[in-house]
């Protein structure tokens, strides 16, 4: 079976030249299809540099990504805008909602940039919020909402486009510990679901809730273990 | 095309989000769009006042006929025989000779100065004068040189204390020659007239006489410097004035001299219209720079709001929004902020040129606005033009922001 994600010998250096930095190291990670990853690394890891690049928010200066089959790696803005709105679904550590906007605006969003019409938009919209348990507060804007719920909205915002993988960047990084066991059950559920999760995390804790953890280190690949912890049942509990 | 209704949607979001922050920023199109509106619109309604006026006065049709240099040193001035010659004229319809001299009178109510103006018959219908009492001068008093008179009822009551003064008659003192006249008509103004005729106080009592009763003080006078000529109706002003320059050249043997010289009064409106047109566009013009101004401000605040609005950018961006979704929202904002100021703008300007020609007629003028549809349609479509002009840099910064940048931002 051809991997979901596969990097290359990817490396991303800044400031190319004597005081270059090296932030990713000639990286290589095949990620299947159904997987639950977390990628876990101190701060100046490079794991933030990887997860633009798994994200498609920036090209790596050597090697190279192949997402779902296509080399994303050399692609321009246009292109990679039309990558992340179909193949990836966005969750962020500050929830990234836009303020004026209501939960079920801000769900409709990736779907307006797919060009997806009205109707079918505010019914997937309806349904991912209704998945994440927030079929109550679809007309609520963000400054009227908890941190867990306005992450709960961004995860309907990250699913409603059903892009093949979920990249979720500290998700739990901005709330308390029952919101976070809150979202990582969410998160498990998609995976249970059939959803590819990618998580980024610094959180031993956090990272020991996938069911395979890479540890990134000075740009390089550390180890990449199978959680033996990981139970598939576990989360029904939150 | 729905993309676009979608962008659409999102700036005018976006706009109700921050109502006062838009309204400050229409404020400078508004008011280049109303002031550009109201001076053109002020300015076409004196324009039309004029024309109206002129035309009134039997203007339009109007040639006026004088001596040049070289005819006065050959003294071939126009004479009461020439007079007679032209109104004969298949293709003229009256002359009038507005000679005019200075009296006095004195009358129960005073010395007043006089301005005498002696003229033919076709006066009224020339001039179109409203005769309130009595009736003009006719042909044969003025080929009998009649003393008759005809004079305004504004002068009348200055005379008089009332204008009912038909059959009455003034003591004329000219060169110290005294005659009586006989008051045969009083003229009365039209309404809305402004420009032309306008009677202030110590401007000297205007009499209209047969111009052959002049004689009566200034001898046998026959020596005239100019005339104005009335075409018949529909007949182009060049033909009249080819025909009586033909008949005076004939009768004086100056064919090829030039003596004569002509001076279209529709050469001279539209001199005057276009000298209008000119002050009318160069204050439009310096309006203008307001709306320059205000599109700068527009620029200003739409700048202002993708430095607040860059981790929204990154955001969008980050779901899928292409460098041309991001510009187009941006744009869109910009063009329906000034499009809207613009059309607050109309409004205003419209109000404004109402307002402020009421101002000017209660002073005496009477000014009727003269919105143009296409002057409208203009400012609108220019504001328009500001609009995705200045909005066109703010939207290239946002939509070329990278979205990691963006993100990262606070």
């Amino acid at each position: 079976m051809e991997p979901l994600i596969k990097v290359m010998d990817m490396c991303k250096i800044y400031n190319p030249g004597e005081n270059e930095v090296r932030a990713l190291d000639h990286i290589n990670l095949e990620i299947f299809q159904g997987e639950f990853v977390a990628i876990i690394g101190q701060s100046g890891s490079g794991k933030s540099t990887f997860m633009n690049m798994l994200g498609c928010l920036d090209v790596p200066t050597s090697g190279k990504y192949f997402l779902n089959g296509t080399d994303v790696s050399t692609m321009e803005d246009n292109e990679l805008s039309a990558i992340r709105n179909k193949e990836i679904g966005f969750i962020f550590q500050g929830f990234n909602l836009i303020a004026n906007l209501t939960a079920v605006e801000n769900v409709e969003l990736p779907l307006i940039y797919r060009g997806v019409d009205r109707k079918t938009r505010h019914k997937l919209a309806v349904e991912s919020l209704e998945m994440v348990g927030l079929g109550k507060r679809m007309g609520h804007k963000p400054n009227e909402m908890s941190g867990g719920q306005q992450q709960r909205v961004a995860i309907a915002r990250a699913i409603a486009a059903k892009p093949p993988v979920i990249l979720a960047d500290e998700p739990t990084g901005n709330l308390d510990s029952a919101s976070s066991r809150e979202i990582l059950a969410i998160l498990k559920r998609m995976h249970r679901e059939g959803r590819t999760v990618i998580l980024i995390t610094h959180d031993d804790g956090i990272a020991r809730q996938a069911r395979r953890v890479v540890r990134v280190m000075d740009g390089k690949i550390e180890s990449d273990d199978l959680n033996s912890h990981f139970e598939q049942g576990q989360e029904e509990e939150a | 095309m729905s993309a676009w209704v979608e962008y659409v949607k999102m700036a005018i979001q976006n706009i109700l989000a921050n109502k006062g922050r838009s309204l400050l920023t229409m404020l400078g199109i508004i008011i280049g769009i109303a002031s550009v509106i109201a001076i053109m619109s002020i300015g076409e309604g004196v324009k039309n006042q004029m024309n109206s006026e002129v035309d009134d006065m039997g203007g339009m049709g109007q040639i006026y006929v004088y001596c040049s240099v070289e005819a006065q040193q050959e003294e071939q001035w126009i004479t009461k025989a020439d007079f007679e010659a032209i109104r004969e004229l298949d293709l003229v319809e009256g002359i009038q000779i507005n000679d005019s001299w200075t009296g006095e009178t004195v009358t129960g109510k005073g010395d007043f100065n006089l301005n005498v103006v002696g003229d033919t018959q076709d006066v009224q219908a020339m001039s179109k004068l409203l005769m309130k009492y009595g009736s003009f001068f006719t042909e044969a008093d003025v080929a009998e040189g009649r003393n008759v008179c005809i004079l305004s009822d504004a002068d009348a009551k200055r005379l008089f204390g009332t204008d009912d003064v038909v059959g009455m008659s003034l003591d004329l003192t000219c060169y110290g020659i005294t005659k009586s006249f006989q008051i045969l008509g009083v003229t009365t103004q039209k309404e809305n007239g402004t420009f032309v005729s306008y009677t202030y106080e110590g401007m000297p009592v205007e009499l209209t006489v047969p111009y052959t009763s002049m004689t009566d003080f200034v001898g046998d006078y026959d020596t005239y410097y100019n005339l104005w000529v009335h075409g018949k109706k529909g007949v182009d002003s060049k033909l009249v004035a080819d025909e009586v320059i033909h008949l005076l050249d004939n009768r004086h043997q100056s064919a090829g001299e030039d003596y004569y010289q002509i001076q279209s009064f529709q050469d001279e409106l539209k001199t005057l219209n276009d000298m209008l047109s000119i002050v009318t566009t160069f204050i439009s013009f310096v309006a203008g720079i307001s709306l320059l101004v205000g599109g700068i401000g527009v620029m200003n605040i739409m700048l202002v709001s993708v430095t607040e609005r860059t981790r929204e950018i990154g955001i969008r961006k980050s779901l899928g929004a292409k460098t041309s979704s991001i510009m187009l929202q941006f744009l869109a904002e910009s063009a329906i902020l000034t499009g809207l100021g613009g059309i607050m703008g109309i409004l205003l300007g419209v109000f404004g040129a109402f307002g402020l020609c009421n101002l000017i007629s209660s002073s005496g003028m009477n000014v009727a606005p003269g919105i143009r549809v296409d002057t409208v349609l203009l400012a609108t479509a220019f504001s328009c033009a500001v609009g995705v002009f200045f909005g066109l840099y703010p939207a290239r910064k946002a939509a070329k922001l990278s979205p990691i940048d963006a993100l990262r931002r606070n």
